[in-house]
């Protein structure tokens, strides 16, 4: 699982069950510091500390049942999305998505203290909201703006806050109680959270809804093929959540480019530039 | 007033680097050029782009997936190191095998490997790989390429290539920050921890995978 899936029902509900499980999630933590019971030789217990998962159990119980609603529900819907849809059209139903979320985005870069990124967000927001009318094309990205990812969970791990130990959540999939709290925030951070009422509520529950049928089927073929080749699919999903969370949030520390955009003159970069290959 | 706040600071900001000494140590490592140096490195930048192009040039042939397929499986036989990878792939459980079952288990990983890799490739239509920087680590040097496929983001690739086989040989690819070889350790390793640490299980599970 590529990107944590952000699909809610509802918006209150999300802010609910993501702090719900963020506060049950450090409980457990501390409750856990001391050496873990039922586990007999050491080995068994550097496997325990290497995969961060005390609540592993009752994680397998919510991973079952959010496979089942998968199996019977969105897998079934994304299959169906891309088979009606076709690709461009699908493409663009994306740019929109991501377009719309640049605001989060935006909030995040700013509180991570990354100005190029900030400047990044702002410029796509900028570009593909008018010359990509209204984020159907992802023009930015052809003109050196490629879009990053960025949440409150990432700008928590920026600030010194840990991640906790893994959760598996109740239809949102794996995460952690920092990630957990940080998709509360991003629904807290998020403008369109604040205009409600008619047409705008309607498209408030389009978005996610579209949204989660959208990242389904950018992650059929890679789930499917996890699912058939995997011994243990559970332990696989955790391993490239927590695998793919260390690399995104060292990418952005890292990240720290000056914030000259690339037309403004600037010194010649000191080491060779990559070369193409094909 | 202050210079007790600077000590403060300094006692803190000691205490705190104190505490990260551990785990900043391969970070370090992982920026040093450590054995071979650059000779090695633009060997193992050389041998990605050699094998990067190879397969390409199967992969962007018109032609069914199935005989795509068959001619992927010779070159990665070839550039990948299989054995180092089972046998990290397994962990710990790898000492408590016998030889017997080690040799059953590198066996039934090569072909599980093998397909799954050239499998997957065989899907891919229209793909397009830039290289980027080389780097030394501990046990190899790290190639970072991008590849691009037609209505897909660009993937950030690194593939880890070591020298210990004289030769250069793939050890691991990093796609997106996940590692192949960690997530299937960590698949193999929390299926035995679930099945008894029985390696026989794990090797039984592994045929039904190739015949199902």
């Amino acid at each position: 699982m590529r990107r944590r899936l952000p699909l809610a029902a509802c918006r209150l509900a999300g802010l609910v069950v993501g702090l719900g499980w963020a506060g049950l999630g450090l409980a457990a933590c501390t409750s856990q510091s001391g050496s873990p019971s039922g586990i007999a030789n050491a080995a068994g217990a550097a496997d325990f500390e290497q995969n961060n998962d005390p609540l592993e159990p009752s994680n397998r119980v919510v991973y079952a049942v959010n496979d089942a609603l998968d199996t019977a529900v969105l897998a079934p819907l994304a299959r169906g999305y891309r088979a009606v849809v076709p690709a461009p059209v699908r493409n663009g139903v994306h740019n929109i998505l991501s377009n719309l979320s640049n605001p989060v985005v935006l909030s995040n870069d700013i509180m991570e203290a990354k100005p190029r990124r900030a400047g990044d967000t702002f410029m796509r927001m900028l570009i593909n909201s008018t010359v990509g009318i209204g984020g159907i094309m992802d023009v930015a990205s052809k003109w050196g703006y490629p879009a990053h990812e960025s949440d409150f969970g990432i700008t928590l791990a920026l600030w010194g806050v840990d991640s906790g130990p893994f959760l598996y959540l109740p239809v949102l999939g794996p995460s952690n109680p920092r990630d957990a709290a940080g998709f509360g925030a991003d629904i807290a951070l998020d403008p369109f959270t604040y205009v409600s009422g008619g047409a705008w509520t309607i498209f408030g529950y389009t978005r996610y809804g579209v949204t989660a049928v959208d990242t389904r089927e950018r992650l059929l073929g890679e789930i499917s093929s996890i699912k058939k080749t995997a011994l243990d699919p559970y332990a696989t999903f955790r391993s490239l959540y927590d695998q793919h969370r260390a690399q995104v949030i060292d990418t952005v520390r890292h990240d720290n480019r000056s914030t000259p955009p690339s037309w403004y003159p600037q010194p010649a970069p000191a080491t060779g530039e990559p070369s193409d290959a094909h | 007033m202050l210079t007790r706040r600077t000590l403060l600071l300094f006692t803190v900001a000691s205490a705190g680097a104190f505490a990260l000494g551990p785990t900043l140590r391969p970070a370090v490592a992982w920026g040093q050029a450590t054995s071979g140096g650059t000779e090695q490195i633009s060997q193992a930048s050389e041998f990605v782009k050699r094998t990067g192009n190879q397969l390409i040039d199967i992969i962007n042939e018109p032609g069914s997936m199935a005989e795509k397929q068959k001619l992927i499986a010779p070159i990665i036989d070839k550039a990948v190191d299989v054995d180092a990878i089972a046998q990290f792939c397994l962990g710990r459980y790898w000492r408590v095998a016998t030889p017997e079952q080690q040799q059953a288990y590198k066996q039934l990983f090569h072909s599980v490997l093998v397909n799954s890799i050239s499998g997957k490739l065989g899907e891919y239509t229209g793909v397009r790989f830039t290289m980027g920087k080389s780097v030394a680590r501990d046990d190899g040097v790290v190639v970072s390429t991008t590849i691009q496929r037609p209505n897909n983001a660009p993937t950030a690739v690194d593939w880890v290539i070591s020298m210990a086989s004289g030769s250069p040989k793939i050890v691991d690819t990093i796609a997106e920050g996940t590692s192949l070889r960690l997530t299937q350790r960590d698949d193999y390793t929390s299926y035995l921890a679930h099945n008894n640490n029985n390696v026989q299980a794990l090797i039984d599970a592994l045929k039904r995978q190739i015949s199902g």
